[in-house]
């Protein structure tokens, strides 16, 4: 069990680590954040009214001119679930915002993520076996050209076909005219709308997985214990999938978690062009207008659901992988 | 450890029967038999390859080492890096001859709006009455800028934290770093990029390699560390520590020419990913609106209603040309990687 | 010995394997090889690294890859020609005609199913036998190979190396298997247990009369083990007899001769036609040594006193000790050859190390006594001048001149760093030194290794350019970590002769590190046996080793064959 005494040891550390990055990014710019934000927010390069410049430290808590004062009650504020006021949709408060936003980028990013795994650990299992085949060459060289498409670039392509010129799905949005709550009409709107989005970001999503299965395949494959397989004529299926494939799935494996904040990044920048209600158009939105709390609230959202991913990943590789459990 | 000879001939073939080349061998022919003692008989294999290989009276064979390919050759034997490297010299080209390929400037937005391609605008222009091909072409200059200097400025994070990282192996010094690159490592770019950039206070090609750099280091950290460790504990270094040669020179003259081929792929790819991350920050609307960019053409346009207008030339071919330079170093990439992995040059087709 | 009637179990006629890499030249690596295996028959096959041996095997086994392909000449399963079988049709007959041993066989288990996974899959892929028909028979393979059935519950990493190898031997048996191949199945492995791996395959090998060739680059064991010898050099069977003749009669080829001589030199023992390295035993070079300790005021170079070196090894909350060296004194002096020799875990190069002052002593002294006399220094305090000083008189012959020198540099560059940083020489004055020193350790025309990479060089010639590169700074003191271990058999006489050679005509000390007491009384005037960092025994090396005291002396020497006296009393 120390195995998983470690990974929890680790996670809660990164995670406090995290949290600090995020306490440090605004004061270690350059110059007084409170009197940056000041002067962005109006818009004005000569003298600014010091009270406005008090007041904007006070709300950011950083009236304290001692940092670990701040720091300490920056964390506990953090620990009450109190990320501060969001500037753009005052009153509300950044948890707030963030909580009506969430659902829809996990919803959207958990389901093509998953998706993407599956699909790529399969065409990357195949492409490895038959390695050198069309098949191989075709997957190689379409997730090496597909992977250097960006992600927006694609959606703009997928909006202007099938939304604009063939009108099959709706353009943007998380939903119509309908009304949200637990019924079929709301259930098929949304679903309607998450389409594009997610076909936009499945374009990418899996070639990480494809190229990723592919080459720890074709690597284990000229194991000695594949050999031993072959030598001792096992049939081809069984050296494939049992041995090979099965190994190689547990770099794939830990890749999972990474691959989470690359989708988290894609799916900003598709949010944002598909109007989607999620994280990512908020992130969009918060930068814009200089929405400081928000946008700081959103990356440490990121952050702890890549971090808690990771984790997640780490508790199940001790399950799959028995060197693990007890090797360091 | 000794013997694999099965993976061996990938590699250059083991040197059995390595005569010196004709001098060598004549020498050794000369040396009297079994000086015992004195140190100063020719090797076994040369007393018994001429046994074997030199019959009397026959014409001296000369056995020759097989020399590994050369570098370029291994890259110009991939028929992906050759396409890779002529598509990257042709967008070189373009950006250096940039204005001799067109007779308008990038910046000049008073031609009629929205024009079809003609004779004098060779893919029209835009809603803002900018040159669409004059645009493109110059925005090449842009995204190579950034992909030299963002994959410089990686490279050199990643080279120093996976260095001293990785040759400081197992002290505090390394689980330091080491955790500051895993924690680096799960941070997600766009937006770690996007709270930076608004923060500062301008805007610009040197925000934007500093932003590349500071967000995408960690993973060409770890690789080089990796590295570093499997040579660092390679008996050659210790011989160099033995001869006197002190860390600095160890570190760049024994082990760095041994992991070149690393370093440049890990160049590579970081100037791929620094090309697009310019693209999808300036989509994002925090580009330099000052300078002329594929990226900016994207927001431009999609801000503009490019979409809904139909005006998908605008659209299409600044992400057609993003895709194309990217792939081109991928493309290059795999030429790289057949340097350090012999095995691969057997693979592709 | 040989079944001469039935059919042989296996048949290789002309067989060549060609390696065609899409760059670079296309390689023979196995030339119009034949060799015949008879039921029963125990057959060696032995070869230098690079010789073809591997490739060989792999051939028989039909397992070859790209770029290699079977390029001419025929093999035949007993009756079954499968030069050109496809892989559906060879399936049947693997692991019933053919099982196998790999070398490395550390990996050959896969890493993430419990052992009797793999007996079960093996054994029901060619039988109809379900689940509790496989257990029972893996439950009978693993007591043949004397491990405990509740291993089968294991993983391969809970396993020892050895361990492991048993169970690797069980798998290959379990469909009783015609023929075995035995690709080096105890490279890696410590000497006990390579010498308890290879009597269990004997053991077996009489019990069960199933066809084995042994594939190893350890002529002992061959020739102990084997009805009959082949001899591969360059991809050729240069040599195909009985044991017994090769033995008496002698060899027939010069390669054979040499392989055999350089062999049997170590042993003490002449072979007729053999051009000996010349290793000088210990009488004909005591006046030398005493010539040598005449003409210095101090002959000792390096003090030891009672060193003790204890690792510790945090777990969690918990620190675990190891001691790695428990109270060793020696004192190695000019013109002496001192052997350390001890398993691997025996805390020999733990030894060096803290000489080398990679490590640090736990207790207990090294003391260093300075060229021209005056006081001792302990090594471990010793100033930025002292250091130096000491660095350059103590220098490192390592073990495997593959990983020794720097792949990506010249042996001019190689060499000519020590020479710049000890002896001050320009670049010019260091690259003349150079040749000389390639010169002295018999690499000549020096001009024309100079500007040579590493892989350019075969393994002698590189043990060579690491042996010039420990003398380039004019050491005293040459610590040489098992300087023939990693090196062909054909060419270790002469590599110790060099050695040997070196601290007569230089005057130097030397610590010769070995697992091998053979090579140890060749080459060596004291010898300590050293085992789990305590010394067994110690004394000249002669008495040591021919009048051991300690059972763990005669243990190791027991693990060492002698086939050329084995065969004479027989």
């Amino acid at each position: 069990m120390r195995y998983y005494a470690r990974k929890t040891g680790y996670f809660l550390l990164t995670l406090w680590a995290a949290v600090t990055l995020n306490f440090l990014i605004p004061r270690l710019q350059p110059g007084d954040p409170a009197e940056v934000m000041v002067r962005q927010l109006t818009g004005r390069d000569g003298e600014i009214d010091p009270t406005q410049i008090e007041a904007v430290r006070a709300m950011l808590g950083y009236a304290d001119e001692n940092v670990f004062v701040a720091y300490w009650k920056y964390l506990q504020q953090l620990a009450q679930g109190d990320l501060g006021v969001s500037f753009t949709y005052y009153p509300f408060t950044v948890g707030e915002v963030i909580g009506q936003a969430l659902p829809w980028t996990l919803g959207l990013i958990g389901v093509t993520q998953i998706l993407a795994f599956l699909l790529g650990t399969f065409l990357g299992t195949y492409a490895a076996w038959r390695r050198n085949s069309r098949f191989d060459s075709f997957i190689s060289v379409g997730s090496t050209f597909l992977g250097n498409l960006q992600s927006f670039w694609i959606g703009m392509i997928i909006l202007f076909v099938l939304a604009y010129e063939l009108g099959w799905f709706p353009a943007v949005g998380g939903y119509g005219y309908t009304t949200p709550g637990w019924n079929w009409l709301f259930v098929a709107d949304v679903l309607s709308h998450a389409f594009l989005p997610a076909l936009t970001l499945m374009v990418t999503a899996p070639i990480g997985f494809i190229l990723g299965m592919r080459n720890t395949m074709v690597q284990e494959l000229g194991g000695d214990y594949i050999r031993l397989a072959q030598a001792a004529g096992l049939p081809d299926r069984k050296v494939a999938l049992g041995y090979a494939a099965r190994n190689a799935l547990l770099p794939t494996v830990t890749s999972f978690a990474l691959s989470l904040g690359v989708l988290m990044s894609g799916s900003i920048l598709v949010e944002q062009l598909f109007d989607y209600p999620g994280m990512g158009r908020l992130m969009g939105e918060a930068t814009s207008n200089r929405d400081f709390p928000l946008m700081q609230a959103i990356l440490l959202t990121t952050i702890t659901i890549v971090l808690t991913a990771s984790f997640v990943v780490d508790l199940l590789y001790g399950v799959i992988d028995p060197r693990a459990r007890k090797s360091r | 450890m000794t013997e694999n000879e099965t993976s061996a001939p990938a590699g250059p073939p083991p040197a059995q029967l390595a005569p010196v080349g004709t001098a060598a061998e004549a020498d050794a022919t000369n040396a009297p038999p079994g000086g015992a003692g004195s140190g100063q008989r020719p090797p076994a294999e040369d007393r018994w390859s001429r046994a074997t290989k030199h019959v009397e009276g026959a014409p001296e064979v000369h056995v020759h080492v097989p020399r590994p390919p050369r570098w370029y050759a291994v890259l110009w034997s991939s028929k992906k890096a050759r396409i890779g490297i002529v598509m990257l010299a042709f967008f070189v080209f373009i950006a250096i001859f940039a204005p001799m390929l067109t007779p308008h400037d990038p910046n000049d937005s008073s031609f009629v709006p929205v024009q079809d391609p003609s004779g004098e605008h060779w893919l029209g222009t835009n809603t803002l009455g900018f040159d669409i091909y004059t645009q493109l072409l110059f925005g090449t200059r842009l995204s190579l800028a950034i992909g030299v200097l963002g994959g410089l400025g990686v490279t050199l994070i990643a080279l120093l934290i996976g260095m001293v990282s990785g040759y400081a192996e197992g002290t505090w010094l390394d689980d330091g770093l080491s955790f500051l690159t895993n924690l680096a490592l799960v941070v997600p770019v766009l937006p770690l990029m996007m709270v930076i950039v608004a923060y500062s206070e301008t805007r610009g090609l040197g925000l934007l390699v500093f932003v590349v750099a500071i967000t995408g280091w960690a993973g060409h950290a770890r690789t080089k560390r990796a590295q570093i460790i499997t040579l660092r504990s390679r008996e050659f270094v210790t011989a160099a520590r033995f001869g006197g040669d002190g860390m600095l020179r160890i570190v760049f003259r024994e082990i760095m020419p041994n992991m070149t081929s690393l370093v440049v792929s890990g160049f590579i790819a970081a100037s791929t990913a620094a090309i697009a991350a310019e693209a999808g920050l300036s989509f994002m609307g925090f580009g330099d609106p000052n300078t002329v960019s594929w990226g900016q053409m994207l927001f431009q346009a999609n801000a503009n209603g490019a979409l809904v207008q139909g005006l998908w030339v605008w659209l299409l071919v600044p992400g057609v040309f993003l895709a194309l330079i990217t792939t081109s170093l991928s493309f290059v990439n795999f030429g790289v990687d057949l340097l350090s992995n012999a095995q691969l040059r057997e693979e592709e087709n | 010995m040989a079944n001469e009637r039935t059919t042989p179990v296996l048949r290789v006629e002309d067989l060549s394997v060609r390696y065609e890499p899409r760059l670079g030249t296309a390689v023979d690596a196995v030339k119009h090889a034949s060799l015949t295996v008879s039921e029963g028959e125990f057959v060696g096959l032995v070869g230098e690294s690079g010789s073809g041996k591997t490739t060989l095997a792999q051939a028989v086994l039909r397992l070859l890859r790209k770029p290699g392909r079977v390029a001419n000449g025929r093999i035949w399963w007993g009756e079954d020609d499968v030069t050109d079988a496809t892989e559906n049709e060879l399936r049947p007959k693997r692991w019933r005609d053919v099982a196998t041993v790999f070398q490395s066989s550390m990996n050959s288990l896969n890493p993430v199913v419990r052992i009797e996974k793999v007996f079960t899959d093996v054994i029901t892929a060619h039988s109809d036998s379900d689940a509790d028909a496989a257990h029972e028979r893996a439950c009978e393979l693993m007591d043949m190979v004397r491990i405990e059935r509740s291993f089968l519950r294991m993983y391969p990493h809970e396993l020892s190396g050895g361990m492991r190898q048993r169970v690797n031997l069980a798998l290959a048996l379990a469909l009783q298997p015609k023929l075995v191949l035995f690709d080096e199945p105890t490279t890696g492995l410590d000497v006990v247990v390579q010498k308890q791996i290879l009597d269990e395959i004997r053991r077996l090998q009489a019990e069960l009369r199933f066809g084995a060739i042994l594939i190893s680059h350890d002529m002992g064991t061959i020739l102990d083990f084997s009805d009959r010898v082949a001899i591969m050099l360059d991809g050729e069977i240069v040599e195909d007899v009985a044991t017994d003749t090769l033995l008496t009669g002698g060899p027939q080829h010069p390669y054979s001769v040499h392989l055999l001589g350089s062999y049997g030199e170590l042993l003490g023992e002449d072979v007729e036609g053999y051009d000996a390295a010349g290793l000088k035993a210990v009488e004909e070079r005591e006046e030398q040594v005493a010539q040598i300790q005449e003409a210095v005021e101090v002959p000792t170079i390096v003090e030891i006193t009672n060193l003790v070196k204890r690792f510790e090894r945090r777990r969690g909350f918990r620190v675990e000790h190891v001691d790695a060296v428990t109270d060793v004194s020696l004192t190695l002096r000019k013109g002496e050859v001192t052997a350390l020799v001890g398993q691997s875990g025996s805390g020999k190069s733990t030894i060096a190390r803290i000489i080398t002052t990679i490590e640090s002593p736990t207790s207990g002294q090294v003391r260093y006594h300075p060229e021209g006399g005056g006081e001792p220094w302990d090594i471990t305090r010793l100033n930025r001048k002292q250091r130096r000083v000491y660095g350059n008189a103590v220098q490192y012959v390592f073990q495997d001149p593959y990983a020794a020198l720097n792949p990506a540099l010249t042996v001019a560059y190689q060499l000519s760093r020590p020479l710049q940083n000890y002896r001050g020489m320009t670049k010019q004055q260091a690259l003349d030194a150079a040749a000389e020193l390639l010169e002295q350790v018999g690499l000549t025309p020096a001009a024309a290794y100079l500007a040579r990479l590493p892989h350019e060089l075969s393994g002698g010639q590189r043990q060579r350019v690491v042996i010039a590169r420990a003398l380039a700074p004019d050491p005293t003191l040459l610590i040489a970590d098992e300087p023939i271990a990693s090196l062909d058999v054909s060419i270790r006489a002469e590599i110790l002769e060099l050695l040997q050679s070196l601290v007569l005509r230089r005057g130097v000390g030397m610590l010769y590190i070995t697992h091998d007491l053979l090579s140890a009384q060749m080459l060596a005037d004291h010898a300590i046996v050293l085992q789990n960092g305590q010394v067994q025994e110690q004394g000249p090396a002669k008495e040591v080793i021919e009048n051991p005291q300690a059972g763990y002396t005669r243990e190791l020497l027991d693990a060492i064959p002698n086939p050329f006296q084995d065969r004479s009393v027989a």
